[in-house]
């Protein structure tokens, strides 16, 4: 079973150091587990609009990342794999002028950390694949619990 | 014969354009070659309408993120917008990481710029381009005034 305190605690391990909000999404952009600095309705803004921009990025790519399955990405570059179903959608990072959001996802879910714009992308983007593989697991089990 | 409708004025405000798109034509080439793993430069409106474009030279275009950047434009627009309602003032800039490719947009208003990249390429430095192109931008928004003050008198 899952334990909602136990991710709770996990994701304020990640809401340090200029990190504002971490939080855990369905696909819909209902809240699953959140923990914010400045708020619930903060945290809600920010869960919504995430899912949005997500679901909105995925489906209008989705047709190139299908093409690029059918071309065999033939860019001449040696590095694109081509491999439709692996050139899916893995991670965004949205700048804005007072903070920067990174989402990503996280077996059928979306995970998503806001952080004050003084966070180098960098460190907000480790932090984020750090706490997806974290998560990956036993949330995997959990899916594959749900559709079983 | 030719004739030519043109005062000597309009002739040279002409020649002054086109030498100005061959500039920034020029520039956004050499950007490609400058930094590894960038595959195409692209500016267009928020509808997608492409501006401006740099491809590599005689590299075959295989993959659908380099041959249609008005997609990727107008759902950076359209994303943008949204982005920019999270109470976190206005959105700057978008970075997308796919399995092979990354593409980074940058929300240069009235333009949209859209460069795509190997996933592997340098984000740090195609994010450091931001003040760069927003110059190339500026450029051909100030262009486009000039144009409207010129046919609306």
């Amino acid at each position: 079973m899952l334990k909602p305190k136990v991710i709770s605690q996990v994701l304020r391990q990640a809401t340090t150091g200029g990190v504002k909000a971490t939080l855990l999404l369905n696909s819909e952009g209902s809240p699953l587990a959140f923990v914010s600095e400045s708020g619930d309705r903060d945290a809600r803004v920010y869960a919504a609009i995430a899912s949005n921009v997500w679901s909105t990025f995925e489906k209008n790519t989705r047709p190139l990342t299908k093409e690029n399955l059918a071309t065999g990405s033939g860019s001449g570059g040696g590095t694109s794999s081509g491999n439709g179903a692996n050139n899916a959608l893995k991670f965004l990072l949205v700048e804005c002028e007072e903070g920067n959001l990174a989402i990503t996802t996280v077996a059928n879910m979306l995970l998503c950390l806001t952080a004050n714009p003084d966070v180098a992308l960098g460190i907000l983007k480790a932090k984020t694949e750090a706490l997806a593989r974290h998560l990956e697991e036993p949330f995997q089990r959990v899916t594959t619990y749900n559709s079983s | 014969m030719l004739k030519f409708h043109w005062s000597t004025g309009d002739l040279q405000v002409s020649l002054d354009r086109s030498l100005i798109v061959m500039e920034l034509q020029t520039y956004l080439d050499k950007l490609l070659t400058r930094i590894d793993g960038l595959k195409t430069i692209t500016i267009t409106d928020r509808e997608g309408v492409t501006l401006l474009t740099a491809t590599p030279e005689g590299g075959s275009l295989g993959t659908g993120f380099e041959t249609q950047p008005a997609l990727l434009s107008t759902t950076f627009a359209v994303v943008s917008e949204q982005a920019s309602k999270l109470g976190l003032k206005k959105n700057k800039s978008i970075v997308s990481v796919f399995g092979s490719h990354q593409v980074v947009q940058f929300n240069h208003a009235p333009f949209v710029t859209t460069l795509v990249a190997d996933v592997d390429a340098n984000t740090g430095i195609l994010l450091d381009l931001n003040n760069e192109l927003r110059d190339v931008t500026d450029v051909i928004a100030t262009a486009l005034q000039e144009r409207q003050n010129v046919t609306t008198p």
